[in-house]
């Protein structure tokens, strides 16, 4: 368990930019995740972190302690590796049992380690096999399984779900949940996957080409996003994103009139999420009035989705909800719905 | 109709230098069952003997010693060479030093120099050293030769080994050192087997440089050959003898070699 402190921390290869500098600090014992869409530097701080890759200025400090010439042997930490990097010439026990191996744990007291651990991650039964006979999501498994067999100062998972079915992954992500409750270790953790990011984090840092643009609890994220990037990116079905005008305290847009306490502007973009708005069934006052364009039933609700102009709109109804597609409907945020504003050219809050 | 034309016209040139290749190891190894007076005529009815392997292991041709002195030299030569060689060629595929290239070019620059020119200088310095005509001067000469093609031969297999199983045995806790042993070494045995066999053959049939450094202690089988030519005339049978003596170890190597040759390891490393 260990605090994990980046200060001013750069990456480059060779003239490109992959990480600019920028500081981060994890606490001890907290989950952090490392959220963005793909190729925005996320394996790249996690492999500074890991001392697998050079950095090329900053400060990384692990325990109060500057390791950024240490190598990674010593600095005590489990990671799970995006493309697995299973050992190909050892069976499934031997790769688990590496890692304790290296620590000198004699074999009786490996098995045992590596069978329970097996256990946690459903691999009982391929223990003896090799890499090469697994399936995607089995040498995932064994990755996660070598990691977690110890308990280090720091896990580093890089996506370690991604390539599990639905299923499985819900299974694995109550596990890791666990664990960490269990351990209380200090874990950063990589994904693209907005819901693995609010179900399992302490806090969530929302990455975008290399930077850092939020980082805060997923509640926070999610209740009051720093800007439109973040606002669009998390949430499932995404937070509307209504492009209008401010004037005389009113937001309009194609089919939107909505009354707001801001100063007048233009170029403003309006957000909602679906779950905050009620679908009224009559042509009515309030947020926006338009045909109804699609409607997406997901089991414990229906996603609803109205189009006038320009403007599209989600919400989510009840399961019962029905009416014949091109039907006029309107919606109205709920009492108490959050309305965020965010600057279109900036992309920033208002 | 061109396909089979093409065919059969590939099959007939194989043949026609596997012959080629082959005919003179037939004879070698026919000759070397025959008496003295069948050994010139190109007859397969003869009365097979192992005389002739009688006498080359007798006085005065001794050939157990030289069997002795080519098997230390190769097998010294091989269980030296390939372990630095090894890292060294771990070293010049996964570290970025300033100069790697050059170097690299330089170790395998050695072997663009023909043997004959630097065969006077060999012999002088192991003159002076008092090393002339002993097992550890053929040792020292052969490493020279052997150990950069190791390298070249080892680098390329390296290479070819994708770093994600490295890196995470770093992380698990291993040193360099041990990730060498542990992951990088099984994944490259075909590889080091192959290295390691070829280092052996090289050494094995090196001929320039044990003709000129030894004269009567550390002498090697390929030298050895030459001595049945003597002023009676070249003894077929018993050079045969010998020569089989010669091949068979490298027979045998070359079946394992390519017994292993076709077994890739990486597969599975990655996803
Ligand atoms: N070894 C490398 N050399 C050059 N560019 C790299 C290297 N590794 C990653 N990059 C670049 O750095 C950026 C960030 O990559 P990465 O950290 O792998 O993204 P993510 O994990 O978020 O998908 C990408 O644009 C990628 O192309
Ligand atoms: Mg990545």
């Amino acid at each position: 368990m260990a605090e994990v402190k980046l200060v001013d921390v750069e990456k480059r290869y060779g003239s490109f930019l992959a990480v600019p500098k920028q500081s981060l600090t994890i606490e001890e014992g907290e989950f952090l995740v490392l959220l963005g869409p793909s190729g925005c530097g996320k394996t790249t701080t996690m492999r500074m972190i890991a001392g697998l890759e050079e950095i090329t200025a900053g400060d990384l400090m692990i325990g109060g302690e500057r390791v950024n010439d240490k190598p990674p042997k010593d600095r005590d930490i489990a990671m799970v590796f995006q493309n697995y990097g299973l050992y190909p010439h050892m069976t499934v026990a031997e790769n688990i049992g590496y890692p304790l191996k290296l620590r000198g744990f004699n074999r009786q007291a490996r098995e045992a380690r590596v069978a329970e651990t097996a256990e946690k991650v459903e691999l009982g039964k391929l223990l003896k096999r090799r890499p090469s006979e697994l399936s995607g999501g089995q040498r995932q498994r064994v990755a996660l399984a070598r990691a977690i067999v110890r308990t280090p100062k720091l896990f580093l998972m890089d996506e370690p779900l991604s390539n599990l079915d639905a299923k499985l992954r819900v299974t694995m992500r109550a596990e890791l949940k666990h664990l960490h409750h269990e351990l209380g270790v200090t874990t950063v953790y990589v994904t693209h996957d907005q819901m693995e990011a609010m179900t399992l984090a302490s806090r969530v840092a929302v990455m975008r080409k290399g930077r850092i643009v939020q980082l805060d609890t997923p509640k926070m994220i999610y209740s009051e996003p720093a800007n439109l990037f973040v606002a669009s990116f998390i949430g499932s079905p995404p937070m509307n994103l209504i492009d209008g005008v401010i004037s005389q305290g009113t937001f309009t847009a194609p089919g939107v009139n909505l009354p707001v306490s801001a100063a007048d502007r233009g170029n403003v973009v309006l957000g909602i999420r679906p779950e905050e708005l009620d679908l009224v069934p009559a042509d009515g006052e309030g947020l926006f009035s338009g045909l109804l364009y699609a409607l997406e039933l997901t089991g414990e609700s229906t996603l609803v989705t109205l189009r006038e102009g320009t403007t599209v709109v989600c919400a989510r109804g009840g399961a019962d909800f029905d009416a014949p597609i091109g039907t006029r409907c309107a919606l109205v945020p709920k009492a108490g719905a959050r309305l965020h504003l965010f600057d279109k050219d900036s992309g920033e809050r208002v | 109709m061109k396909r089979i034309f093409l065919w059969w016209g590939e099959r007939a040139l194989l043949l026609l230098v596997s012959c080629i290749v082959l005919f003179p190891i037939l004879w070698m190894f026919l000759t070397a069952f025959k008496r003295p007076r069948d050994a010139y005529s190109i007859s397969l009815h003869f009365k097979p003997t192992l005389s002739n392997f009688v006498t080359v292991f007798s006085d005065p041709w001794n050939l157990g010693e030289m069997v002795v002195n080519s098997v230390t030299v190769a097998a010294t030569t091989v269980l030296i060479a390939v372990p630095c060689a090894a890292l060294a060629a771990y070293s010049f595929s996964r570290f970025r030093v300033r100069g790697r290239k050059f170097l690299f070019f330089l170790i395998l620059s050695t072997q663009f120099i023909p043997a004959v020119v630097i065969i006077l200088p060999f012999f002088l310095m192991f003159r002076t050293l008092g090393l002339l005509d002993t097992r550890i001067a053929l040792i020292v000469v052969n490493l020279a030769i052997v150990t950069p093609f190791v390298i070249w031969m080892l680098k390329g297999f390296i290479d070819a080994i994708p770093t994600d199983s490295e890196e995470a045995a770093l992380i698990d806790g291993a040193s360099r050192f041990r990730v060498i042993r542990d992951i990088v070494l099984p994944m490259a045995a075909p590889g080091v087997l192959t290295a390691t066999i070829f280092c052996f053959i090289l050494t094995w049939n090196e001929f320039l440089f044990a003709l000129i450094l030894t004269r009567r202690n550390a002498v090697t089988l390929p030298v050895g050959l030459v001595s049945f030519r003597t002023e009676q005339g070249d003894l077929w049978n018993l050079m045969s003898a010998a020569g089989v003596m010669i091949t068979v170890p490298i027979f045998i190597m070359a079946l394992l070699i390519q017994k292993h040759f076709t077994r890739g390891m990486t597969a599975g490393a990655v996803k």
